[in-house]
Order: structure tokens, then C-alpha cells, then sequence
């Protein structure tokens, strides 16, 4: 383990919550502005993100009437502490120093807890939009969820190990499992699609049918916590993604000294979470919204079966190798 | 889930004017709706009858801002019908090219509204950038985006410079261009297929039984024109299609409004390049004698109708105005039933409603200035309020 | 049939309801009376093979309040059925049932003029706000607004 004093610098400076925040901001920013330009529109500029930010946070704080106040405060924040947290165990420079066989699973458990962040809202809010929405969004989850997780089981089931600082550690030696599990890589991209709600898969918050579902009644401090839970939810799950398929910040060979490794890991792991960002900017800016049923359909018989057809096929190969 | 009723309306993110649909849901499904209109009804019809020709045109132009020239035409050329003026063939040729440049404008607003009520922001974004090319050209001709202002009873008001025209026909390619691009894009793009395909079908029986008008009823293969039935301006002069489609769901409608977006490029350029010599305008009498007609006039969203009465006065006697919006909405009523929740914007929009026509009707218009303040609060909740104050004649 | 009517073949048809005019280019005239306007409606749909229902156009005429109802078919030709009701007992039958359209249309038109629809399935206020007050029918030409009498919705004070 870590000294404390370094262990400090990593959770609360860099690459911890500090950077974790402006990297949240300006991934967002870079969304909008992606996405703008491809409707030829020009975007936000590059400070945008955090004047909403400021913004969200002095705006009046509204409670609808009868809806408990304490639960409405703390949910947002429970959010935003679960993807902080599940951050931390993500490969950022190197192995993360709070690695443990099976951290895979908890950084699963952890990126859950804002959709169900969303229905609790949802349902609490007292308001039949919401109600729609939170629903929606847990019908949603029992879609995505079974083939996103299979899609990252198959990168573990290959590497032997439970642990996503090991995963990217074992691309270094072998392929990025990008190559080697394609079908894989294509279902996490879109299961990280729907479980950050953005088109095609923004069922639970269609502003042209349900007002902004659960988000309706959210205002003030908590619509920032939940808004910025939400851009840090796609720094996870694009970090997650990139050490998972693309390597996380680590190159096929070893660079020495450790601190040079550390620096070229850092900007490796930036570019490789951009790349993922583009891509889910792009399946943004081109497609419309489905309806939940359609999901259901293409869920279960798309997704759930071509990530079944993955664990086969690493099941065989792994087979193969052993006995190669 | 138990039955739940889901106020859609009035103030809705879905809903561009303020309508009340009352969904009543079991689930994801609807099972019957309640409609109320009455919330953008301004009492034009009454007030009309208090105002001589010159003034009622634009009390009649604003009834809607998108169809404002239809309803000014379809008046003044009920007027002049029955007055029995002939208008010189120039001001034809412009109050067509003004119709045709409405009908675009008003096609490339529905598509980007189609598309944003999917959630497809893109598309949105992209047509609303070609509309403006239209609204620039229009903008040229008559000073204004909506409410043009280029009639009266006679001929119209305006005139066209030669500059005007060329920089007109100067933008008609581009136009014609990305309308290629759209025709393809919807009949290839899953998201847009997959939510506009099987979506709000209406079978031809079915239009025709609820009296469905303009491209909602072609869509269902109803061959009804008003241009080509009973023709008006130079429709009869100009070679232009009637755009029909079979398939009667809220795709076919799409493909309906997207070829007629390419007949109205083709009719407006064939106007254009044969733009015809002359005055304007003809000095019309100050009163009309007593009589009464029906002037029928295809509007973007369908068959506009105006019923004219006159009496030897200079002012109207009454005039019915039954907007297309109106006709359509017996149809929307039955198809959705059955749909699903999600299904509710984009089968509202495709009958493509324009609730200002929809609900214009009776008065308040009092000689003792009554007259109401209203405050953003009471804006939030679910009840007209009523403007008073119309002016006595 | 696509075939333009003729005025003579409308005069024939419907001469059990009324007499046939040509009013302007294209359309036909029948007056008829409130009794006789189901039937002179079937009439039109079977005989005048008249598919389309266009609308309903009311008027106050005084002594009667005038509803024509226009139709269009193949043909392109309009017709138009006009009843007269009379103002002080308005009623008339509904269409509502065999044209589905009429339904909202005679919401309106009760909401504007005050005829009564007997056999119309829900009445309710369409076009004039939910606390509009009873009995005030605006489009009649005897009506001006009372300066005591509140037309619904919000006033200061």
C-alpha cells in the first residue's frame, strides 16, 4: 500500500477528486461542443460547464409539497460519493493503489447506484412525470445491465484475475482486449450509452414526453450534486471502459523511471478516454430516442445474445490457450 | 398500474401552443384522452365583423403566424369572388410564390419539430438552419418572417425587384440540395424508422370517414388537392404533383411533407423565372354586395376553409373560418387510443397542429375595456384567461 | 365517378329534401329543415357520392341561426345542405354518429351559438373556457358582453 501522505495527494488532488472534477467539466464541455458543431452549431464555450455549475448551486432550492426533505438532500449526494468512489479504483497512472481482487465488481456496484439515485427521486417526487421516469429508468437498468456486465465479465475471464488494475496490466503483455473481444467492446460502448441515459437511450428523462422525468423536481444545490454526479459518471465509465479494452494509461512496454511512467500514464489515459467520448458523442449527435419497449426488444435479443455469443467464444479460447 | 391520468397540456414541453390533452394511461398505454381547446381563442371571428375589408385583413393574417398568408388569401380571394374582380396576373404569380414560400417554411419547421419530439436533435438542428434560407427570402420580399402583409383585397401590396427575384432563384439549388439529403436520411435512419413506422395509422376508409384534410390524408393515399380540385391563383398554370403516399402512418406523412417541400421548390422557381408584367393591384369597390361563398384554399397543414357572408356593407357579415388543424383532430383522438405514452408527441405532431387556427373563435371584444392582468403565477396553472379589450369598431 | 355534377342531377337527386342552386363555381345549395338533415346527409354520402365532409359553417341569420353543412367528393363538386333553426327553441338533430367529424365541430358551434344537439354523446365546452357562464352565446349577433358579468378566469382585485 500507499503512504498515507501520497495516499492523500491521490484521493483529494490528483488524480483524485480535484482533477476528477475538472476532467468531469471538461469532458462535458467537450460533449456540447462536439455535438454542436455536428449539428453546425458552434457550443459552449470552454468555461460553460462550470458557470452552470456555479449557477445550479445559488439557484432556490424548491420542495414540492409533502416530499421528504432529508431524502431529497441526501440521494444526490449518495450519488455523487458512489461514482467518486468507484473512480478511485479505476487505473489512472499505474495500477490504482486501492486495487484488490474483485475492485471489477465493486466499480460495477458502484456505477449503479445513480440509476437507482434516479428512480428513488423519482419516486419520491410526488409527481407523475417523475414517477414515469424512475420507472423508466430501473426498467431500463434490468435491460442494459445483465449484457454490460457479461461484456466486462469476458475481459476477466481472460485475464484470470478480478481486478481492473490487473486487466489493464495484462493487455501490456498480450492484445488490448479491444482486438481480442470486439463484440465485447461494441456492447460495453453501448451499455455505457444507456447507463449514462444519453440518447438513443434517454427514455427516463424525454423531455418531449415526461417533462425531465426524474430530474423534474430537482433544483438548487441538489440538481448541481446529481448534474455533476452525472459528468463524472461518464469519466468513470469511459475510464472504466478504456482499462477494461484499450489498456488503461499503460503502453506495451515498460517506461522507466516510475515517475516518467506515471506522467505518460496520466496523458495516456486522457487520450484513451477522449477516444471513448468522441465515439459516444458521435452515437449521440446521430441517432433519436427509442421507446422503452423497442429497448426491451433490442436488449434482450441483441445485446444479451451477442454478449452470451462473446463468453462463449472466450470460454473456447481460453481453452485453447491452456492447452497451447 | 391502475389507470392514471397524465395531464399533457397545457403547458407541456411536447406541445408548441398551449392545448389540453387529459391522457388517461393504464401503464404505457392510452385508453382515452379528453380535449380542451379553448386556450389560444382570441375572438377573431366577432371581431372580424366589426372591421371594413382594408382592416380585417390583418386581424385575419394574424390568426396564425405560421399560415398567416393562407388565411389573408383565402379571404381576400373570397372577397373578390364575390365582388367579381379579376386581379391582374402579377399579383397571382406573387401572392403564389409567397403561398409556396409559406408552405416550405412551414414543412421544414414540422420536420425539425417531427425529429425533436424523438429526441433526434440533430435533424432538428439541421433543418431549422434550412428553414432560415426560406425565411431570408421571405424576410427580402415583405419585411417580415411571418405575417407578410402582401395582400388586400385587389391584389397585393408589395411588388418584387428584379434583385429580389435573383437572389430568390439564387438560393432555390442549395435548397433543393439538402432536401435530396433528407429524403434519404428518412429512409434510412433505424432511430427515425423505428418511431415514425407503424405509428398513428390511419387507413384510407378511416381519413376519409373523419374528414382528415391536407397531407395527413394523402399520407393514406386520400387523392385531395385543394390546389388541383378547386384551383385558385396560378395552380392551374404552374406544372406541379400532387404528392401522395400509402402507407398512412406518421412515416408516410414525412414522405408527404418532404415531396411537397420539392413541388414547392419547383413551383416557386417556375413562378419566378416567369414572373409576368403589370400592375399589382386593381382598385376594388369599397363594398361588397350581399352574397355568400366558400373559398377553399390548401394551407400547409390542409384544406383552409372561409365562409363569406356579405351583406352590400363594407364589412362582413360573418365569416366561419374551419382551419385544417380542426379537421385533423377527430383522427389524432382515434389513433391514439391504444398507443403508447411515448407515442403521444410524435402522433400530435404529425397532423402537424397549429393551435392558433384551431381556436380562434368568438369575441371579447367590449366597449367597456375590461381587462385582466395576468400573473406568471396564474400563467402555471390549468385556466384561460380572458383577454378583453378588442376595441370597438 | 369522376365526373363534374350537374345541376340537374343534384336537383333530382335531392329534390325529396329541398330545392337545388348552384351558389358560385363548382358548389350546389339545398336548403332543407332540421327534420329531413339525416337523411338528406345519407342521401348525399350514397346517391351524390359525396365521400368527404368539409365543415360546418354557421351563421345568425335573424330569425334563424343557419347551419350548412358542405361536402366534396370525386366529382370535386361542393355541396352544400343549409337548415335554418330557429332561435328561440335552437335544436336540432346530431350528425355526430354517422360523421364522426361533426363531433367536435357541434361542440363548437353549441358553445358559440347555443344549438342544442339532441343525441350529441358529451356537450362539453370546447372552444370557450371551462367557467365561460351559461346562457352567454357570443357569436349571435344580439350579444355584447354584460359589464357586470365575469367571463372566467382571473382578475386582479
Amino acid at each position: 500500500m500507499i503512504s498515507p501522505v501520497l495516499a492523500i495527494i491521490y484521493i483529494f488532488i490528483i488524480p483524485g477528486f480535484f482533477f476528477l472534477f475538472a476532467y468531469a467539466l471538461f469532458l462535458e464541455y467537450l460533449d456540447r461542443r462536439i455535438i454542436a458543431r455536428m449539428q453546425t452549431r458552434v457550443g459552449p464555450p470552454l468555461i460553460q460547464p462550470v458557470a452552470d455549475l456555479i449557477k445550479m448551486l445559488g439557484k432556490e432550492v424548491i420542495d414540492p409539497a409533502g416530499v421528504d426533505r432529508a431524502l431529497f438532500d441526501a440521494i444526490p449526494l449518495v450519488a455523487l460519493a458512489a461514482v467518486m468512489t468507484a473512480f478511485l479504483y479505476v487505473p489512472v497512472v499505474g495500477n490504482s493503489p486501492f486495487a484488490f481482487q474483485g475492485d471489477l465488481v465493486l466499480v460495477l456496484y458502484l456505477l449503479t447506484i445513480p440509476t437507482i439515485a434516479l428512480f428513488l427521486l423519482g419516486w419520491l417526487s410526488r409527481n407523475i412525470f417523475s414517477a414515469v421516469g424512475g420507472i423508466r429508468a430501473v426498467t431500463q437498468l434490468f435491460i442494459y445491465e445483465v449484457p454490460f456486465f457479461l461484456a466486462l465479465l469476458t475481459p476477466a475471464l481472460m485475464a484470470g484475475t478480478w481486478s481492473v488494475s490487473e486487466i489493464a496490466r495484462w493487455q501490456q503483455d498480450n492484445l488490448w482486449f479491444a482486438v481480442l473481444q470486439p463484440i465485447a467492446f461494441v456492447i460495453a460502448l453501448v451499455g455505457l450509452q444507456a447507463k449514462l441515459e444519453r440518447t438513443p437511450f434517454d427514455i427516463p428523462e424525454a423531455e418531449t414526453e415526461i417533462v425531465a422525468g426524474p430530474w423534474t423536481e430537482l433544483t438548487g444545490r441538489r440538481l448541481a450534486a446529481m448534474h455533476l454526479a452525472f459528468d463524472i459518471y461518464l469519466v468513470a465509465g469511459s475510464a472504466l471502459v478504456a482499462a477494461l479494452f484499450l489498456g488503461g494509461p499503460l503502453t506495451p512496454w515498460t517506461i522507466t523511471p516510475v515517475w516518467l511512467g506515471w506522467i505518460a500514464g496520466f496523458f495516456i489515459f486522457i487520450g484513451k478516454t477522449l477516444v471513448i467520448l468522441l465515439i459516444l458523442s458521435a452515437f449521440k449527435a446521430a441517432t433519436g430516442r427509442i421507446r422503452i419497449d423497442q429497448l426491451n426488444r433490442i436488449g434482450w435479443k441483441y445485446l444479451a445474445g451477442a454478449s452470451i455469443v462473446q463468453l462463449a467464444i472466450v470460454l473456447v479460447m481460453n481453452s485453447v490457450r491452456v492447452n497451447v | 398500474m391502475p389507470e392514471v391520468v397524465i395531464p399533457i397540456g397545457p403547458q407541456h414541453p411536447a406541445l408548441k401552443e398551449p392545448v389540453n390533452f387529459r391522457v388517461i394511461a393504464d401503464g404505457e398505454k392510452i385508453v382515452r384522452l379528453d380535449l380542451d381547446l379553448s386556450y389560444n381563442h382570441r375572438g377573431i371571428e366577432k371581431a372580424a365583423e366589426q372591421r371594413n375589408f382594408i382592416r380585417v385583413l390583418p386581424l385575419l393574417e394574424r390568426v396564425c403566424g405560421i399560415c398567416s398568408h393562407s388565411h389573408a388569401t383565402a379571404f381576400a380571394k373570397g372577397i373578390e369572388e364575390l365582388m367579381g374582380l379579376r386581379i391582374p396576373p402579377r399579383a397571382q404569380y406573387i401572392r403564389t410564390i409567397i403561398a409556396e414560400l409559406e408552405r416550405m417554411h412551414s414543412h421544414l419547421l414540422w420536420l425539425g419539430v417531427a425529429a425533436h419530439e424523438i429526441g433526434f436533435n440533430t435533424l432538428f438542428m439541421w433543418t431549422w438552419r434550412d428553414r432560415e434560407e426560406v425565411q431570408d427570402t421571405l424576410e427580402e420580399m415583405s419585411g417580415n418572417r411571418v405575417h407578410y402583409g402582401m395582400n388586400e383585397v385587389g391584389g397585393v401590396r408589395r411588388d418584387l425587384s428584379a434583385s429580389q427575384v435573383k437572389a430568390a432563384l439564387g438560393r432555390l439549388p442549395s435548397l433543393q440540395e439538402r432536401i435530396g439529403k433528407y429524403v434519404d436520411m428518412v429512409n434510412n435512419q433505424r432511430t427515425m424508422l423505428v418511431r415514425f413506422r407503424g405509428i398513428g395509422t390511419l387507413s384510407k376508409e378511416e381519413a376519409l370517414e373523419f374528414g382528415t384534410v391536407g397531407p395527413t390524408a394523402r399520407a393514406s393515399g386520400v387523392d385531395y388537392d385543394t390546389r388541383r380540385d378547386d384551383p385558385y391563383l396560378v395552380y392551374d398554370e404552374v406544372p406541379w404533383d400532387v404528392v401522395t403516399a400509402s402507407d398512412g402512418d406518421v412515416f408516410g406523412r414525412t414522405e408527404v411533407r418532404i415531396g411537397e417541400i420539392a413541388e414547392s421548390i419547383r413551383i416557386v422557381r417556375h413562378c419566378l423565372e416567369n414572373l409576368p408584367e403589370g400592375p399589382i393591384r386593381v382598385n376594388a369597390p369599397k363594398t361588397a354586395p350581399k352574397g355568400e361563398v366558400l373559398s377553399r384554399y390548401e394551407a400547409p397543414r390542409g384544406e383552409l376553409v372561409h365562409f363569406i357572408r356579405t351583406n352590400g356593407t363594407d364589412r362582413v357579415e360573418r365569416v366561419d373560418i374551419r382551419t385544417p388543424t380542426l379537421a385533423n383532430w377527430t383522427s389524432v383522438a382515434h389513433e391514439l387510443v391504444g398507443q403508447n405514452l411515448a407515442d403521444i408527441p410524435v402522433i400530435v405532431a404529425a397532423i402537424d397542429p397549429c393551435l392558433s387556427c384551431t381556436s380562434r373563435l368568438t369575441v371579447i371584444n367590449s366597449r367597456d375595456k375590461k381587462e385582466c392582468q395576468v400573473s406568471f403565477e396564474e400563467l402555471r396553472r390549468k385556466k384561460k384567461t380572458t383577454w378583453a379589450g378588442g376595441g370597438p369598431a | 365517378m369522376n365526373e363534374p355534377c350537374s345541376l340537374d342531377f343534384v336537383r333530382e337527386t335531392m329534390k325529396d329534401f329541398g330545392t337545388a342552386d348552384q351558389a358560385g363555381r363548382g358548389r350546389f345549395r339545398i336548403d332543407t329543415t332540421p327534420e329531413k338533415i339525416r337523411n338528406a346527409v345519407n342521401a348525399c354520402r350514397e346517391r351524390l357520392h359525396c365521400n368527404r365532409f368539409i365543415a360546418i359553417s354557421s351563421a345568425d341569420t335573424p330569425p334563424v341561426l343557419e347551419l350548412i353543412y358542405h361536402f366534396t367528393g370525386p366529382h370535386r363538386a361542393v355541396i352544400s345542405l343549409a337548415i335554418g333553426v330557429p332561435r328561440e327553441a335552437p335544436v336540432t338533430p346530431t350528425l355526430s354518429d354517422i360523421l364522426p367529424p361533426a363531433g367536435i365541430l357541434e361542440r363548437q358551434i353549441h358553445d358559440l351559438f347555443g344549438i342544442e344537439f339532441t343525441g350529441h354523446p358529451g356537450l362539453k365546452k370546447i372552444i370557450l373556457n371551462e367557467d365561460w357562464p351559461e346562457g352567454e352565446f357570443p357569436l349571435r349577433k344580439d350579444w355584447k358582453p354584460g359589464p357586470d358579468t365575469f367571463y372566467g378566469g382571473f382578475r386582479e382585485g
